[in-house]
C-alpha cells in the first residue's frame, strides 16, 4: 500500500498535466451550428456525410429552436458564437438589426427547401379533418363569442366536439412548440392569422389596428389545452404515438419518418403529403433556411465546403438523401440561384430585403 | 516544453532532496539532529520546488493572453482596427495554424506572419520561464542547504507545509458551497429584480415561455412556482408511497427474519437498484411503465395522461427503495439485542417485538432516512425529464401530467443561454428553491437524529 | 372453591390459546409482508433488467446484405477520399436486380441499403487502395427498416413495400441477407442512421470526463478527509466544514450543473460541451462522497494504532502518513470507485453545460466537444427512429456492465484488504 500511494499520486499528477497541456492547444477547427429543431435532422445528416467524406471535422450542432438560434447567432462574430444558424422561418428584421448592432457583419441567407407544418395524432385514433378556422378556435386564448357577437371571450371550448360536431369527442390537447421555435412563428402566421381572418369583423380590425389583431390571433391558450412541449419534436412524436387523444404540431419530416405510428390531419381538406406540399396545395408550408456569417467562412476550416455539400445534388436535389428524410426540394432554378449565392457569398442580406 | 520544465523541476527537487539528506547525514555523525535526515532532504527539495512551481503555474495561467497581446502589438494596423471580435477570429486562424488544423496556404498571409510571431513569443516566454524557474529553484535549494544544522527543525517545517496543503484541500468544499450560492443566488436575484418575489413564491400560474423578440406574441410570462412545486411534491409523494412501505418492510425482513445466507445474497441485489443510473430509470419509465399504466387505465375506463405523475412517481419509488431499506437496515441493526431479548422474554412474538419495541427505538433514524429520501426524490432530474410532463397543472390527480422544478430548470436552460430574460433566470430561481428545500430537509433530518436518538451504551 | 376456580383457569387458558392463534397468524402475516416486499422489490429489478436485455440484445446484431461490388476506378476517381461510393453501392444493387428500371422502383431498391454502406466502402478503399479495379463480395449494412423487418417480421413488414419484401426474400434465398455481429456499434460515434450509430464516441467522452473527475476529486477528497478527521480538532470551523460537506453530498446533482454553467462557462469562459468542464462539475459533485467514505475509513482505524505510534515518539503527521493512511487507503479507494461509478452514470449536470450536442467524431482531447454514455442514452431515447430504442437499451447494457465492473472492483478491494480490529 505504501508503494501504491506515490504511484497513484504520480498518475494523477501526470493526467492533470496532460489536461492542462491539451487545453492550452489550438483554436476552433470545427463548424458550430445552432438553430431550428425542424432543420436539425437535415443539418445533422449533412454534417455526418460531410465529416465522413472530407478531411474536416464533423460540425457540432445544437438544437435550440430558430429564435434561440438567432439569439446566439446575432450575439456577435467570434469563435464562441455559431457560424451557422438554421431556421424554419425567415430571419426577422429585429434579429438582423441585432446582428448589425453586435457587429456580426455580412450575413448570407440560403434556402434549403420547403417543409409543411402538420397537425398529427396517433395512427390508431380517428383521422381528423380540420381547418385553419377550427385550429384558431381551438387554440387561441380569446376567441370570437360563440353566440355570433362581435366581441372576444376567453376560449370556452373544451372538446373538439364543441367546435364542430363532426369532430370526435376528445379533450382539446395539443402539444406544440414554444416561442423559441420557428415552427411556432410559422404556425402563428400561417394558421392562426388565417383562422382569425376567416371572421369578417376581425379581418376589418386587421386593417385598423394591425398590432391588436396580431395579438388576438397569435396568443395561444394557457389553460392546458395547448402544451408547450419544448424544442424536442421527437419527444412530441413519442407522446403522440402512445396517447390517442393528443395532437401535435411539428414539421413534415417527423411525420414522414413515423408514418406507421402517427397520421397527419387534413387541413382545409388537403392531406399533408410530399406531393401536396411540393405543389403548394397544402396550405401550411414554409421555406427552410440557414444563415451564414460571412467573416467566419474564411476562418473556420470547412465552412464553405459544408455549405456546398448542403446544396449539392446528392443532398438537396430531387433524388438527394435529404429528400429521403422528408425535405421538400426546391425547384431547380431556385436551387441554382442559391448555389450561386453560396459560392460567391453574395448578395448579403439587407434590411430592406425583409420588408 | 512545459512538460520538460516540469520534469526538470521534479528532477532538480529530487537532487535537492538527496543533497539535503546527505548533508544532514554527515552532520548526524557528529551530533544528534533535531529531525531525521529525510526531513532535511524533503525541506531542501520543497524549498526549491514550491517557489519554482508557483512561478510555472502563474505563467501557465497568463501565457495565452500575454502571448496574444504581444503578437497583436506587432501586427499591422489594419488588424488592430477590426475590433475585438474580428481580432478573435483572426487569432482563431493563428491558433489553427499552430496546431496544424489548417495549412499556411488556406489563411491570410498576416495570419501566417502572426503565427510565426506567436511561436517566437511562446518560445521566448517559455525560455525565460525555464530560466527564472531554474533560478528560483537554485535559490531555494541553496538557501535551504545553508540553513541545515543539527538544531534546525526541518520536520516541523515540512509538517507545517503538509498541514497547510491539507487545509487548503478541505477549503475546496467551502469554495464549492460558496460557488453554488454565488451562481444560483446571484442569477436568482437578477430574476427577482424583474419578477417580484411574492409573485414567484405564491403565484398560481407557471407559463414562462415568453416572447423572445419584441414583435412576437408569446405566453403571458407567469412565474408562479406553486404549480411546479405542487407537481414536484405530488411525484415525490407517490414515490414515497411506493418506497417507504417496500423499503421499510424489506429492511425489517432482512434485519430480523432472514437467515444470514439469504441476507448476504439479497442485500447486494437490492443495492443494485440504487446503483442504476437515473437515466436508465427514465428510459424505463417513459417507454415501459407509462404506456403500461395508460393502457391499464384505459381498460378500466380511466383517462390517464401518457406522462402521468403515477408512472413517474412509481419508477422514482423503485429507485428509492434501496435508499430507504439500507438506511433503515442500519438503524434497526443498531437497536441493541437486549431490548429484543427483553420483549421476547416477556412472551411477545417476533412481529410484536418489532412493531412495539424495535421500530419505536429506531424511529428517529427511520424518520431521518425518509426525509433524506424525500430530498433525493425532489432533486431527481432524469426520470422526470424523460417521463413527466412539461405543462404546469395544479392538480392532485396522479393520473394527470404534472411538471417538476428540475424539469423546468432543464427545459428553460437547454436551448436559450442568454442570461438576460426572466425566462432563463427563472431556472436559477428554481434552482435556489431546490437548493433551499434539500438543505432544509437535510438539516431537519440531522436534527431529528441528534435530538431523539436514544443512547444505549 | 376448587370447583369454582377450575373452570376459570380453563377459560383463561382458552383465551390465551385463542389469542395465541391470532397472534401467530399476525406473526405469519407480518413475516409474509416482509417477504412480499423483498420479492416485489427484486421483481422490479428483474423486470427492469429483463426489459432492457430483451430490447437491447438484438441491437448487438445487425442486418447486412452481401453484394458483388465492382470497385470501378471511374467512380472512385484519382483521389479515393472523395470518390462517389454511394454510386458504387447503387451500381452493385442494380447489378443484383437488373430488372428494376423504373425511377420509383430504383429509389425503393436503393433504400434497402444503409447510408453507411457508402462510408464502409470508402473505409475499405482507403485502407486498401489495391481494391480499386477489382470485384469483391462485400457485406454491407442494411437500412434500419430492413433490420427491423428481420428482427420483428410482423411489425417490420408494414414499413416496407411489397416490392422491397420480394427483393429481400430473393436476397435471403441467395444467402445474401443475414444478421451479423454489429461491429459498428463499438467502433463508431453517433449517427443519424440508427444502423450506423455507435457508442465509441460517448465511451471516449466518458473516459475523458472521468479522468478529469478522478484527477481532481481523489487527491482533494483524501486530503480533505485527512484534514477533517486527523488534524482539524474540535472547533467551530471544523464543525462548519463538516455540516458543509454533509450538505453538499445531499445537494441535487442538477445544481452542480447550474454551478458549472454559471461559473466555469460564463465566468471562466471554458469551452461548452467539453469533457474538461463536465469533469470539473462532476468532481465537485463526487468530492463529498469521497470525503465521507475517506473519513469513515479513517475512523475505522483503531485509536490504538495512533496511540502506539504517538507513544513511541512519532509526530502527528508521521503517525497519520506512516500508519493510519496506509491502513485506511483500501477503504478510501473503495469509496473513490463508488464515487466514480456514480459520476459515470450522472446525466443531469452535463445537460446544463451543453454536452447534449450531436457529435459524430470521436473526441481526442479534453476540450473537444464530446458527450458521455448516459447523455448518449438520453439522446437516443428521444430519437424518433424505432431502431434507436434497441440502441438505447444496448448502450444501457454497456453502461451497466461498466458500473458492475467498477462496483465488483470495489467489493474485491474491500474483501482483500478488509481488516477486523
Amino acid at each position: 500500500m505504501k508503494k501504491l500511494f506515490p504511484l497513484l499520486l504520480a498518475i494523477i499528477a501526470s493526467s492533470l498535466l496532460a489536461a492542462g497541456w491539451s487545453w492550452a492547444g489550438g483554436g476552433r477547427d470545427y463548424i458550430y451550428i445552432v438553430g431550428s429543431s425542424t432543420v436539425y435532422p437535415f443539418a445533422t445528416v449533412v454534417a455526418e456525410e460531410f465529416g465522413r467524406t472530407t478531411r474536416f471535422k464533423t460540425p457540432k450542432i445544437e438544437s435550440t429552436g430558430s429564435g434561440g438560434g438567432f439569439k446566439l447567432f446575432s450575439a456577435g462574430p467570434g469563435i464562441d458564437t455559431p457560424d451557422i444558424t438554421d431556421a424554419s422561418r425567415r430571419i426577422k428584421k429585429s434579429e438582423l438589426e441585432r446582428c448589425r448592432k453586435n457587429g456580426v457583419g455580412g450575413v448570407v441567407e440560403i434556402k434549403i427547401g420547403y417543409d409543411g407544418i402538420v397537425v398529427a395524432n396517433a395512427q390508431k385514433a380517428p383521422r381528423l379533418k380540420l381547418s385553419r378556422k377550427i385550429l384558431f378556435l381551438a387554440l387561441a386564448r380569446n376567441v370570437p363569442s360563440p353566440d355570433g357577437g362581435e366581441h372576444l371571450v376567453p376560449n370556452p371550448y373544451r372538446r373538439w366536439h364543441d367546435i364542430d360536431p363532426g369532430l370526435p369527442d376528445f379533450h382539446i390537447r395539443v402539444l406544440g412548440p414554444p416561442p423559441t421555435s420557428g415552427t411556432r412563428d410559422a404556425f402563428a402566421e400561417l394558421v392562426m392569422m388565417a383562422g382569425a381572418e376567416s371572421f369578417p369583423w376581425l379581418k376589418s380590425l386587421q386593417h385598423q389596428d394591425k398590432h391588436k389583431f396580431k395579438e388576438i390571433a397569435e396568443s395561444l391558450r394557457e389553460d392546458g389545452a395547448y402544451i408547450e412541449a419544448g424544442e424536442n419534436d421527437n419527444l412530441i412524436v413519442q407522446k403522440l404515438a402512445t396517447d390517442m387523444t393528443a395532437l401535435g404540431i411539428f414539421g413534415f419530416s417527423y411525420l414522414d419518418q413515423n408514418s406507421d405510428r402517427i397520421q397527419g390531419a387534413l387541413i382545409d381538406g388537403v392531406e399533408p403529403s410530399f406531393e401536396n406540399i411540393a405543389s403548394g396545395r397544402y396550405p401550411v408550408s414554409r421555406p427552410l433556411f440557414f444563415y451564414v456569417k460571412k467573416v467566419h467562412v474564411e476562418t473556420i476550416p470547412g465552412l464553405g465546403e459544408y455549405i456546398t455539400e448542403f446544396l449539392s445534388d446528392k443532398a438537396c436535389g430531387e433524388e438527394g438523401y435529404l429528400a429521403d428524410r422528408g425535405l421538400i426540394p426546391m425547384p431547380a432554378a431556385e436551387l441554382a440561384r442559391y448555389r450561386k449565392t453560396a459560392a460567391e457569398l453574395e448578395p448579403e442580406l439587407k434590411l430592406q430585403d425583409l420588408e | 516544453m512545459i512538460t520538460t520544465i516540469f520534469g526538470g523541476l521534479l528532477l532538480a527537487a529530487a537532487a535537492a532532496y538527496i543533497t539535503g539528506r546527505g548533508k544532514a547525514r554527515r552532520l548526524s555523525d557528529q551530533e544528534k539532529l533535531h529531525s531525521r535526515p529525510v526531513y532535511h532532504g524533503a525541506w531542501t527539495g520543497l524549498a526549491g520546488l514550491l517557489p519554482a512551481l508557483l512561478l510555472v503555474c502563474t505563467w501557465m495561467a497568463v501565457e495565452g493572453p500575454v502571448v496574444m497581446r504581444l503578437t497583436a502589438a506587432g501586427l499591422p494596423e489594419s488588424i488592430g482596427r477590426m475590433g475585438p471580435a474580428a481580432t478573435g477570429l483572426f487569432f482563431n486562424d493563428v491558433r489553427n495554424l499552430l496546431t496544424g488544423a489548417v495549412g499556411p496556404g488556406q489563411v491570410r498571409p498576416e495570419a501566417v506572419a502572426a503565427a510565426a510571431a506567436w511561436r517566437h513569443y511562446l518560445r521566448l516566454g517559455r525560455s525565460l520561464l525555464a530560466g527564472f524557474a531554474a533560478l528560483a529553484m537554485a535559490a531555494g535549494w541553496g538557501f535551504a542547504i545553508c540553513r541545515i544544522k543539527p538544531s534546525f527543525p526541518a520536520r516541523d517545517r515540512v509538517e507545517r507545509i503538509i498541514r497547510v496543503i491539507l487545509f487548503l484541500a478541505a477549503g475546496v468544499a467551502v469554495l464549492t458551497t460558496v460557488g453554488i450560492l454565488f451562481s444560483v443566488l446571484f442569477e436568482a436575484l437578477h430574476f427577482f429584480a424583474k419578477v417580484p418575489f411574492s409573485d414567484f413564491l405564491f403565484g398560481l400560474k407557471w407559463s414562462p415561455q415568453t416572447a423572445i423578440r419584441s414583435d412576437q406574441v408569446g405566453s403571458s410570462g407567469a412565474f408562479g412556482m406553486i404549480p411546479v412545486f405542487a407537481g414536484t411534491m405530488l411525484i415525490a409523494g407517490i414515490a414515497m408511497l411506493v418506497a417507504v412501505p417496500l423499503g421499510l418492510l424489506s429492511a425489517i425482513y432482512l434485519a430480523e427474519y432472514a437467515r444470514p445466507r439469504v441476507r448476504t445474497v439479497i442485500k447486494p441485489l437490492l443495492e443494485i437498484l440504487a446503483g442504476i443510473p437515473t437515466v436508465v430509470y427514465g428510459f424505463f419509465a417513459a417507454l415501459t411503465v407509462a404506456p403500461m399504466i395508460r393502457d391499464l387505465g384505459a381498460s378500466l375506463g380511466l383517462d390517464v395522461a401518457s406522462e402521468s405523475a403515477l408512472a413517474t412517481g412509481l419508477v422514482m419509488g423503485i429507485m428509492i427503495i434501496p435508499f430507504i431499506s439500507s438506511l433503515a437496515d442500519d438503524v434497526i441493526s443498531a437497536v441493541p439485542r437486549s431490548l429484543r431479548e427483553g420483549s421476547l422474554g416477556l412472551g411477545a412474538t417476533r412481529s410484536e417485538t418489532i412493531r412495539r419495541v424495535v421500530i419505536p427505538a429506531a424511529l428517529p433514524g427511520i424518520v431521518s432516512g425518509i426525509l433524506l429520501a424525500v430530498s433525493r426524490a425532489v432533486g431527481e432530474t432524469m426520470i422526470v425529464v424523460m417521463a413527466a410532463g412539461l405543462s404546469a397543472n395544479l392538480t392532485a390527480n396522479p393520473l394527470k401530467a404534472v411538471t417538476t422544478v428540475t424539469v423546468q430548470i432543464v427545459t428553460l436552460l437547454v436551448g436559450d443561454q442568454e442570461f438576460d430574460s426572466p425566462k432563463t433566470l427563472a431556472a436559477f430561481a428554481l434552482g435556489l428553491v431546490l437548493f433551499v428545500i434539500t438543505l432544509a430537509l437535510n438539516v431537519i433530518a440531522l436534527q431529528v437524529v441528534k435530538k431523539y436518538r436514544e443512547q444505549y451504551d | 372453591m376448587n370447583q369454582n376456580s377450575r373452570p376459570q383457569t380453563v377459560s383463561t387458558a382458552a383465551i390465551v390459546a385463542a389469542g395465541l392463534r391470532k397472534r401467530y397468524r399476525a406473526e405469519k402475516r407480518f413475516r409474509r409482508l416482509g417477504i412480499g416486499a423483498v420479492i416485489l422489490s427484486l421483481g422490479f429489478l428483474l423486470l427492469l433488467f429483463g426489459n432492457i436485455l430483451s430490447q437491447g440484445l438484438p441491437a448487438f446484431r445487425q442486418t447486412e446484405i452481401a453484394l458483388e461490388i465492382e470497385f470501378t476506378p471511374r467512380l472512385i476517381t484519382a483521389d479515393p477520399a472523395r470518390g462517389n461510393y454511394r454510386a458504387l453501392a447503387r451500381q452493385a444493387l442494380q447489378r443484383a436486380f437488373p430488372k428494376v428500371r423504373k425511377r420509383r422502383a430504383k429509389k425503393e431498391l436503393y433504400r434497402l441499403l444503409s447510408n453507411g454502406a457508402a462510408f464502409e466502402l470508402r473505409r475499405m478503399v482507403l485502407a486498401d487502395p489495391a481494391l480499386v479495379g477489382t470485384d469483391r463480395r462485400c457485406w454491407l449494412p442494411a437500412d434500419d427498416l430492413v433490420d427491423n423487418f428481420l428482427k420483428n417480421p410482423e411489425s417490420g413488414k408494414k414499413r416496407l413495400s411489397p416490392r422491397q419484401l420480394a427483393w429481400l426474400s430473393q436476397l435471403h434465398n441467395q444467402g445474401r441477407l443475414a444478421l451479423r455481429f454489429n461491429r459498428f456499434f463499438f467502433t463508431r460515434g453517433d449517427s443519424r442512421d440508427p444502423e450506423m450509430a455507435g457508442i465509441l464516441g460517448a465511451l471516449c467522452g466518458s473516459i475523458f470526463t472521468l479522468l478529469v473527475t478522478l484527477a481532481l476529486s481523489f487527491p482533494l477528497g483524501i486530503a480533505s478527509a485527512l484534514y477533517l478527521e486527523e488534524f482539524a480538532g474540535r472547533n467551530a470551523f471544523a464543525d462548519f466544514l463538516e455540516v458543509n460537506i454533509n450538505n453538499l453530498a445531499a445537494v441535487p446533482s442538477i445544481i452542480f450543473g447550474l454551478l458549472g454553467l454559471a461559473v466555469f462557462i460564463n465566468l471562466f469562459g471554458l469551452p461548452r460541451s467539453a469533457p474538461l468542464v463536465g469533469g470539473l462539475a462532476l468532481s465537485l459533485m463526487t468530492m463529498p462522497t469521497i470525503i465521507i467514505a475517506g473519513r469513515a475509513a479513517l475512523k475505522a482505524v483503531p485509536p490504538s494504532i495512533r496511540e502506539a505510534a504517538l507513544g513511541i515518539g512519532a509526530s502527528k503527521v508521521q503517525t497519520v502518513f506512516h500508519h493510519v493512511l496506509p491502513l485506511a487507503l483500501p477503504g478510501m479507494l473503495t469509496g473513490t470507485i463508488i464515487g466514480m461509478a456514480r459520476a459515470l452514470g450522472e446525466t443531469a449536470p452535463l445537460l446544463m453545460i451543453g454536452m447534449v450536442a450531436f457529435i459524430v467524431d470521436i473526441p481526442r482531447s479534453l476540450s473537444a466537444p464530446a458527450t458521455v454514455l448516459p447523455v448518449q442514452i438520453y439522446l437516443w431515447a428521444d430519437s424518433p427512429e424505432r431502431a434507436f430504442v434497441a440502441k438505447t437499451s444496448a448502450a444501457i447494457i454497456v453502461l451497466l456492465a461498466f458500473l458492475i465492473l467498477m462496483n465488483a472492483g470495489a467489493v474485491v478491494l474491500r474483501k482483500k484488504f478488509e481488516r477486523k480490529w
